[in-house]
């Protein structure tokens, strides 16, 4: 008797445990459930633009991730896409961090957009070696909300970018990271990966690869229409 | 307990001229205060220049005389110097400073050096003297010495010329009986208490301190006063004669030498190790913090190499700090073999509460990991690796923005002063660092390929007060891919560049 019973709570307790182990597995960002993509919630973190968020599978930028964005020119509204978040994170009291930006920073339209300039830390690393150290150590520090960085004239190795996407996951940091186009074609540990381009006007996204969703899609973002508005041309 | 008192007589002179050369035709001189001439040296003593006289005086006594104003401050400098020469000697010292003019007070500066605990290690009183004079006489300090069982007792018998000539003799220290001797055969205007008293005791007749010592405590208390009784049993050792202690100031300094010098940069981080315990062991007990760490690699004779830790906030953790070191150190090509390594740090602060922020539990807030990365970022990169930016008021836009200190962005000082607005149009998110020059042919113009302005102009004068005149018609423009940028055409020169970007 005493037996029995004691099996039966023993197969009650392993269920439990089997069950906790399964809703841990589940729980992991990098699994996808295409049952459950209706009941999904929000996980990242909000771009700011209702159509992109559509399409991202954490409703935001994911977090503790590298987001890669492959973009060959500047002046396409391509750091704009991303100042929204950044906005939000400096007033939520959390760093940002930029490694070797290819142009100033220019502090009256950071203001503009709502970004706290004095959470805003700027490194000018000497080398690549120093660059990746300083953006590992940054990405695991836990302090910084996201952290910036544009690749130099040499393409850091396989290794390199998997060190990073495993900092930027135990310092819960978003790593963005500016690539150009050509890299597209090597494989990447990126979560996320963005192409962006101009098709003249707009700005367009397109979905390279995303961890736990769908990718392959384009997106068209509109230019901020203080921008764009054409005025009587005087010349 | 053996107090030894060192008197400097010629301080406030000796204080200004002791960088000159001797010489036998050196020029009168002359420290005055407040009119009056308070030191003079050798050759304007011999022309009867002495303390205490007016300034007109002394120049019609000597024509040539050189007045020099007195410098209390350096004054207490030098007796600081002193202080820390005599603490190389014993552990306790008390340094005195100079009676002020004000108060009519004419006392000498001295030191106080209790010698009982360091006898032994200088070989015995005679040869230790003779060091402490040998010494003074090469900084070129003129002094005097008394010997007593108490402060007040060293201090009056230094003024006693026959105890300056038997402590010269003597070999030995003198025995209490001896001390009682001394004090009760000098003169009653040696003790040390105001004008007026040592009046009142001539006029009572008491000459010598034998007499005063004969009258009975009660007496002499009624006579004249209270603090003169206290006064008298410190002289006589009946009552404890406290004085102010001297600490040396707070500083840290330790070496390690090597028996086989260290030729490898990675075998240095176990003595840094134990420096930085050594410190941290010191700072705890002290309850001070510093901020900034000074290492030396000495390689002999071939020089030596000195680096700085620096930290935002006060730690008392070890563990980081050698983190921090072993940063730099990995940044140093080692050229030649290491033969000692020491540290310093010359700024110890006392720790104020509340100003250590590590909690019990050992877990870091936001700030404090922000603080931790940023100290460690700063020691492998360097200082102008790291920036800010902040706005500035300026219309010319290469002007409205600064680079900032990263130390000032994170102390958190928000909200306080007036806060300045960016200005309110759309500025480019990336600003050249300087101005592009752009092509323009046929009333078009070219940068990758033909741009088309969209908005404008908005015209920026400034500076038009000075020769580099800044007149601009700034324009947002589209590039052939898309870009959006931002133009000026300069409007004196006509000339067109691009500016920023509008990213």
């Amino acid at each position: 008797m005493n037996n029995a019973e004691n099996l039966l709570q023993n197969n009650q307790l392993a269920e439990q445990s089997k069950r906790q182990r399964l809703n841990q597995l589940l729980s992991r960002p990098d699994i996808w459930q295409a049952a459950n993509e209706h009941r999904r919630q929000r996980s990242g973190i909000a771009t700011g633009y209702s159509g992109l968020d559509a399409l991202l599978a954490g409703r935001g930028w994911p977090r503790g991730a590298t987001t890669e964005l492959l973009v060959n020119q500047s002046g396409i509204g391509e750091f704009s896409l991303l100042l929204p978040a950044l906005a939000a994170m400096t007033q939520r009291e959390q760093m940002v961090v930029l490694v070797n930006p290819p142009y100033i920073p220019y502090a009256p339209a950071l203001a503009a957009a709502g970004v706290r300039l004095e959470k805003l830390l700027i490194l000018h690393p000497h080398g690549q070696k120093d660059a990746l150290w300083a953006t590992e150590q940054s990405l695991q520090s836990g302090c910084c909300g996201a952290l910036l960085s544009w690749q130099g004239k040499q393409a850091p190795a396989d290794k390199d970018l998997r060190r990073l996407q495993v900092a930027a996951r135990e310092g819960d940091c978003i790593h963005f990271h500016f690539r150009p186009q050509s890299s597209a074609a090597s494989p990447s540990p990126a979560s996320l990966r963005l192409q962006l381009h101009s098709d003249g006007e707009q700005l367009a996204v397109q979905l390279l690869k995303q961890l736990g969703g769908q990718s392959g899609q384009r997106l068209h973002l509109a230019r901020s229409p203080d921008l764009v508005r054409r005025d009587r041309p005087l010349h | 307990m053996l107090w030894l008192c060192i008197q400097f007589p010629k301080l406030p002179l000796e204080v200004l001229t002791r960088a000159q050369r001797e010489a036998p035709q050196i020029c009168a001189q002359a420290v005055v205060e407040q009119q009056l001439v308070v030191d003079a040296n050798r050759t304007a003593a011999e022309r009867g220049v002495e303390a205490g006289l007016t300034i007109a005086t002394a120049c019609a006594l000597c024509a040539g005389l050189k007045l020099l104003s007195r410098d209390v401050q350096r004054e207490t400098q030098m007796l600081q110097q002193l202080a820390q020469w005599g603490y190389s000697f014993t552990p306790v010292v008390s340094p005195q400073a100079a009676g002020s003019l004000d108060s009519g007070d004419d006392r000498f500066a001295c030191l106080y050096l209790e010698l009982s605990g360091c006898l032994k290690a200088s070989g015995g009183l005679a040869p230790l003297l003779q060091q402490l004079r040998r010494e003074l006489r090469q900084m070129r300090i003129s002094h005097f010495m008394g010997l007593g069982h108490s402060p007040s007792a060293a201090r009056m018998l230094s003024q006693l010329p026959e105890h300056r000539q038997w402590l010269r003799e003597t070999q030995t220290p003198p025995t209490p009986q001896q001390w009682r001797q001394w004090i009760s055969f000098s003169p009653s205007k040696l003790l040390d208490c105001d004008h007026k008293t040592i009046a009142k005791l001539y006029a009572c007749g008491i000459k010598r301190v034998s007499q005063l010592l004969a009258i009975p405590l009660s007496e002499v208390g009624s006579r004249f006063g209270r603090g003169f009784v206290e006064y008298l049993a410190r002289l006589n050792g009946t009552r404890h004669d406290p004085v102010p202690s001297y600490a040396p100031p707070p500083e840290f300094h330790s070496e390690l030498f090597f028996p086989s010098p260290l030729d490898n940069s990675e075998q240095l981080l176990f003595p840094t190790g134990r420096l930085v315990r050594e410190l941290y062991q010191q700072l705890q007990r002290r309850q001070l913090y510093s901020l900034q760490l000074r290492w030396k690699l000495d390689f002999g004779q071939l020089g030596c190499k000195v680096f700085g830790v620096e930290l935002s906030r006060p730690m008392l953790d070890p563990q980081r700090l050698i983190a921090l070191t072993k940063l730099q150190l990995e940044r140093i090509q080692l050229e030649q073999p290491i033969q000692a390594l020491s540290l310093t740090c010359d700024q110890l602060l006392p720790l104020e509460q509340g100003q250590l922020d590590d909690d019990l539990f050992g877990e870091s807030s936001q700030l404090q990991r922000s603080h931790q990365l940023l100290d460690k970022l700063r020691a492998r990169l360097g200082h102008q690796a790291l920036s800010g930016v902040t706005l500035k008021e300026s219309h010319l836009p290469e002007q409205a923005w600064q680079s900032a200190d990263t130390l000032v962005l994170q102390s958190n000082r928000s909200a306080k002063g007036h806060q300045l607005q960016p200005v309110n149009a759309p500025r480019p998110a990336w600003l050249l660092p300087r101005p592009d020059r752009l092509q323009s042919r046929e009333h078009k113009l070219f940068y990758r390929g033909e741009i088309q302005l969209l908005q404008g102009p908005e015209r920026i004068d400034g500076y038009w007060w000075q020769h580099s005149r800044h007149a601009r018609d700034y324009y947002i423009a589209r590039g052939e891919e898309g870009s959006l940028y931002w133009v000026y055409q300069d409007l004196t020169s006509e000339d067109w560049y691009l500016h920023g970007l509008y990213a």
